[in-house]
């Protein structure tokens, strides 16, 4: 297939665009497994609820979605707290089947709450900037996708300069990385447990706004596609880090898309896990991950 | 005595409550089904106990045209995917590729360049067949230029899009459901800049669907065969407004098409025990297999409901209707474009409208 710059470029945008997406949930999930060592199926229903959130105060007040960020991201925070108080927490250490199926039940719950609340139907919004697109050589870019993938990279380096910057960054980072010695210096874990998470949560509320300011169309099930994808990233990136969920979702982001334009969309999906069996052929542990101890 | 069962929109769903109204509920006939991959995973059911069913959602003719179970059970009161792409394909030749060729100086056998994107599923397919064969059938002045599926389900269609603009076409013809047509539509005129005449299939003709796509979907065409916004001249037309009042004076809302299908799905079944003077199965499967009764609602080919011998399919009356907006409403509405005699408007090129390069 004789693909020009032109194009190139375009599809490159569109994967950009889809591993941002992906960045943001896989991020916070790897944060969640790297502090609690818990696997939250559920994530992708916390991006629904991002969406949804964000649908709500859209059509409420009117506000630029993009502004309705700081509503879905506090707003999933609580709730990604209130979900590691009442459903993990409990169970934390007793055995992993309980957390996989509590995180399974939230599934259905979660996705059955949200129908009850909204309906099962679908719905879209359009952003106020749907209008206005960047000229760069003789493509034309939406300047959405352009506030998108900044918007990400800002929530990722706020994200960096918390783990880095702040004594309770240093202190969630402690934890993930050997929760005895935190414990025994002092640091409440699971105190860490309700951050991680929250943030976690906090960062699919994220992506779900970014899902719904592109005019992406969304439904109460629709969260379980991107979160097999941000499963898959995690383990190509490395479980429990956070640079190789920021690869991996770029990799898998323009990957997708390269894929749909030379092979077709029937392959879109397989290629996640094309990828994620090639990495675990050379890289078991992932590209950023670390022998277990 | 109606008994109900929910499929739950899976393959698994359907087998559940097919299972159920047959062996527990012993029901003396089925009516419904939605979707072609459903209905195809519990038809062996249907066809072990022999119970009569007229199938009012699927549209892949394969329903009663597969061989390895038996369908003789099985009616299908619902316009094919052959049907609908057949009627599509021939609207795109006698009216849009005219009016390009026309518009634009090209000259008048030019041949117009067709992209279609469908749903990686037996509708799509099927519809993707309907349109070679339909070309090839008829020699038509149509090439294909580009073929892109997706999954079931799928929201993103930039880069399908990309892939499209990149083979310039004149005309997009979309083989998908509403959730999907929407962003296929919006993501196309506002992401990709793809400016071209899109087509949606009749199952998107729902108040959803101009609701979602606003602007986006002005000048579109939508193949229709119950639309909630027109209603098609001739002699259904009362039923039809009466059908719509009544649904929406019990359910509130619009009944859409699977609604008013399968209505009348019930209606020929009553009219079948009626003829057959029993609830015997076989006899009311052969009392179904030679109806012959005035169409209801919905405009049927010589404007009465019967199965084909052949493949026991009835013959819906489609029409194409282009999207018009609407300032009263700020959403687009239909004009019927085609055929002839039901038309409310003459098709129109917009002036944004870029065709392929000759």
């Amino acid at each position: 297939m004789d693909i020009g710059l032109d194009i190139f470029l375009q599809v490159m945008v569109w994967g950009l665009y889809a591993g941002c997406i992906y960045i943001l949930l896989a991020t916070g999930l790897n944060l969640i497994f790297g502090v609690m060592k818990v696997v939250n199926f559920a994530h992708g229903q916390l991006l629904m609820i991002g969406a949804y959130v964000t649908f709500s105060f859209f059509v409420l007040t009117g506000f630029n979605p993009y502004v309705l960020l700081a509503a879905s991201i506090p707003i999933l925070i609580v709730i990604g707290v209130s979900i590691e108080r009442l459903c993990f927490r409990p169970i934390l250490g007793t055995g992993k089947l309980n957390e996989i199926f509590i995180s399974i039940g939230l599934i259905y719950i979660l996705e059955n709450v949200a129908a009850m609340i909204w309906s099962d139907e679908w719905k879209v919004i359009q952003s106020p900037f749907e209008a206005i697109t960047v000229t760069i050589g003789s493509m034309k870019i939406p300047v959405d996708y352009l506030i998108i993938i900044v918007t990400t990279v800002v929530i990722l380096v706020g994200l960096y300069l918390f783990l880095k910057k702040s004594r309770l960054g240093l202190a969630v980072r402690a934890t993930s990385q050997n929760r005895k010695a935190a414990m025994l210096v002092g640091i409440n874990v699971e105190r860490m447990d309700m951050l991680s998470f929250g943030i976690g949560a906090g960062l699919a509320g994220a992506a779900g706004t970014l899902w719904v300011v592109s005019g992406q169309v969304f439904n109460p099930y629709m969260g379980s596609v991107p979160a097999v994808k941000a499963f898959a990233i995690v383990i190509i990136g490395g479980l429990g880090s956070i640079p190789g969920a920021i690869i991996g979702g770029l990799i898998l982001g323009i990957a997708e898309n390269f894929t749909v334009f030379t092979i077709g969309g029937a392959w879109k999906d397989a290629v996640a896990f094309l990828i994620l069996i090639i990495v675990l052929i050379i890289k078991p542990t992932g590209l950023f991950g670390e022998e277990a101890e | 005595m109606l008994v109900q069962g929910d499929d739950e929109s899976t393959r698994e769903g359907g087998q559940k409550a097919v299972s159920r109204m047959i062996t527990q509920d012993n029901v003396d006939m089925l009516v419904g089904g939605f979707s072609s991959a459903v209905v195809s995973a519990h038809q062996s059911i249907v066809a072990e106990h022999n119970v009569p069913y007229i199938i009012t959602g699927a549209s892949t003719p394969v329903i009663t045209r597969r061989t390895d179970v038996n369908t003789s059970y099985m009616f299908h009161h619902a316009p094919t995917t052959d049907d609908s792409g057949s009627q599509t394909t021939l609207f795109i030749d006698n009216v849009i590729r005219p009016a390009i060729n026309a518009k634009f100086g090209y000259p008048q056998d030019r041949p117009l360049k067709l992209a279609v994107l469908y749903q990686d599923s037996p509708y799509g397919k099927g519809h993707l067949e309907a349109i070679k064969n339909t070309i090839a059938n008829n020699s038509l002045k149509i090439n294909l230029v580009s073929q892109e599926t997706f999954k079931m389900g799928e929201s993103d269609f930039r880069t399908a899009l990309t892939s499209i603009k990149s083979s310039d076409p004149d005309v997009v013809y979309v083989a998908a459901f509403l959730n999907e047509q929407i962003p296929i539509e919006t993501q196309a005129m506002r992401d990709v800049d793809l400016k071209k005449i899109f087509i949606a299939i009749e199952p998107n003709d729902d108040p959803d669907f101009y609701k979602g796509v606003g602007k986006y979907g002005e000048y579109s065409i939508i193949q229709s065969r119950f639309s909630p916004y027109t209603v098609p001249k001739g002699p259904t037309e009362a039923a039809y407004k009466k059908f719509v009042t009544d649904f929406d004076k019990k359910f509130g809302g619009f009944p859409g098409m699977m609604g008013v299908a399968t209505y009348e799905g019930v209606y020929i079944g009553a009219k079948a025990v009626e003829n057959a003077g029993t609830a015997n199965k076989t006899a009311v499967k052969e009392a179904i297999a030679n109806l012959q009764m005035p169409q209801i609602v919905e405009a049927m080919q010589g404007q009465a409901i019967s199965f084909s011998k052949d493949f026991r399919e009835s013959k819906f009356d489609l029409t194409m209707e282009q999207l018009v907006w609407d300032p009263t409403v700020n959403e687009t509405r239909p004009k019927i474009v085609s055929p002839a005699n039901l038309k409310e408007s003459d098709f129109v090129l917009p002036d944004w409208y870029v065709p392929a390069k000759a």
